[in-house]
């Protein structure tokens, strides 16, 4: 049997009204103060991480790779 | 539904109708607020719902007191959105609610004071929820769905009523973060544009005089549109200051922000700790984070590929794509490091030859032209500082600071 067309499906529809991240209302007379300790989530970025440590597992492996090979040229 | 009597249905829309009445007289916007919240389902609500279905002509009770029958434009209509609000016809719910929204904009425009703003409020969310739900009801039914669209109009009158000068510009902002929830959902992002100018180009109004909860809320949406933009030091300052001051209990809220912040930070060279990943359920950075530390690239397109689906829905994939050159340079800096260890007379000079050996081993394979056209887009884009010796087939690393931070600062374009 021939297959039909399928007729656009409503998943596609409401689809199109997808936001996930539809950001949640807060209370109408909400106010607040963002107390000291409850700032840490702002305080969570490194920026000083691009260290020269090459003692980490993926370094290692990296240092035999150049190494081995090294020789055959 | 329990048994309602005619009398008791009788009592209850006589009551609704005094308090509504009161509400407006005492200027009261908080109860008046509560008298108009649809989706609220508070029991009083219902219960009118409930009395309207019951008596049926409630028209002629708001027609006989003129205290009532001055605000039947608003009521009548609200009062129709209430019986199929309950009934779960929403289709009939949104348009008979836009009806009474269209009545009391003018009603809300002629009183001088900002005293109803909680209520106009009240009327700019419940037009948007119910224009979803009749939206969703009509896809449904195969029928196309634009009644969001026509909530995004009359909120677009709504802003027009505030944004000028007075004490009712301070609800402007709500009704901006409104709109753009209604954009966000259509995809007509654009549109935010005139109501953003309107807010940021007002000499007459400090963005800081605006409630707490709206700026919030503004400085996701914008900040979202600066990501979409690639602009990322406007996206930054904006996403952290919704970070900084987000309720600190609305963790759902704050993982939103972070969820587009941290793409941000990561290609001005900032990585986010360990503990906000965990406590924010974002694992999908994991291995993002750990491909840059360790300049491993397959890792990332590993990473990228395994939450494509997520990463293209919030509209981060392209920006995540582009921290490969961050992450180029993390890989060459180790093979520089590596060779500083055996040899550091000679680690400034690198043979390409050395990079397509470590990519082979990372499984990416590419030939002496592709490794020698990547580092020069590094050097381009000042990730690394050098020349190619083409002969012999070598980058030559400046001696001083070969592998240039970012410093906050996005890569080149």
């Amino acid at each position: 049997m021939a297959t039909e067309p399928k007729p656009a499906t409503e998943d596609v529809k409401i689809d199109l009204f997808e936001d996930d991240d539809e950001f949640e209302e807060f209370e109408i007379n909400e106010e607040w103060k963002v107390k000291e300790e409850e700032k840490e989530v702002t305080q969570q970025w490194e920026d000083d991480w691009d260290d020269d440590d090459v003692n980490d597992d993926f370094s290692l492996q990296l240092r035999k790779e150049l190494e081995n090979n090294t020789p055959k040229n | 539904m329990a048994y309602l009597s005619m009398g008791e249905a009788h009592r209850r829309i006589t009551e609704y109708l005094n308090r509504f009445s009161d509400a407006v007289s005492f200027q009261d916007g908080a109860s008046l607020k509560q008298l108009l919240s649809v989706s609220s389902n508070s029991p009083s609500l219902l219960s009118l719902a409930d009395s309207l279905n019951v008596f049926q002509d409630a028209n002629r009770l708001i027609k006989q007191s003129e205290k009532y029958s001055q605000f039947g434009e608003i009521i009548a209509p609200f009062f129709r959105c209430m019986q199929s609000y309950r009934t779960g016809n929403l289709l009939d719910a949104y348009h008979a609610f836009e009806k009474a929204a269209n009545a009391f904009l003018p009603e809300f425009r002629n009183w001088e004071s900002a005293w109803a703003l909680e209520a106009l409020y009240v009327v700019a969310y419940e037009i948007r929820i119910l224009a979803e739900r009749a939206d969703r009801e009509l896809a449904f039914n195969g029928k196309s769905p634009e009644k969001l669209k026509g909530a995004g109009s009359f909120l677009m009158k709504v802003f027009g009523v505030l944004a000028g000068k007075g004490p009712k510009r301070v609800g402007a902002l709500y009704v901006t973060c409104q709109l753009f929830k209604i954009y966000f959902k259509l995809g007509t992002v654009n549109l935010c544009r005139s109501v953003i100018r309107s807010i940021e180009t007002a000499r007459i109004f400090d963005f800081e005089e605006f409630p707490k909860r709206d700026k919030v809320t503004y400085m996701y949406y914008t900040g979202r549109l600066e990501v979409f933009n690639e602009n990322f030091p406007a996206a930054d300052h904006k996403l952290s200051y919704a970070l900084m001051h987000c309720h600190p209990h609305n963790e759902a809220n704050i993982r939103m922000i972070l969820k587009y912040l941290i793409p941000v930070k990561l290609s001005i060279g900032i990585l986010p700790k360990d503990w906000l990943l965990e406590k924010y359920g974002l694992v999908e950075y994991n291995n993002v984070i750990q491909a840059l530390k360790r300049g491993d690239l397959r890792l990332l397109r590993e990473a990228l590929q395994e939450h494509e689906d997520r990463f293209l829905r919030s509209g981060v994939f392209l920006v995540l794509e582009k921290l490969e050159l961050q992450v180029y340079q993390r890989l060459l800096k180790k093979i520089y490091i590596i060779q500083k260890q055996r040899d550091p007379s000679k680690a400034h000079q690198m043979k390409l030859e050395v990079i397509v050996k470590a990519l082979k081993w990372l499984e990416i394979d590419m030939d002496l032209d592709e490794v020698e056209c990547i580092v020069a887009i590094l050097i381009y884009k000042n990730l690394v500082k050098g020349y190619f010796a083409h002969k012999s087939k070598v980058v030559v690393l400046s001696k001083q600071d070969p592998f240039p931070k970012l410093n906050s600062k996005p890569v080149n374009s």
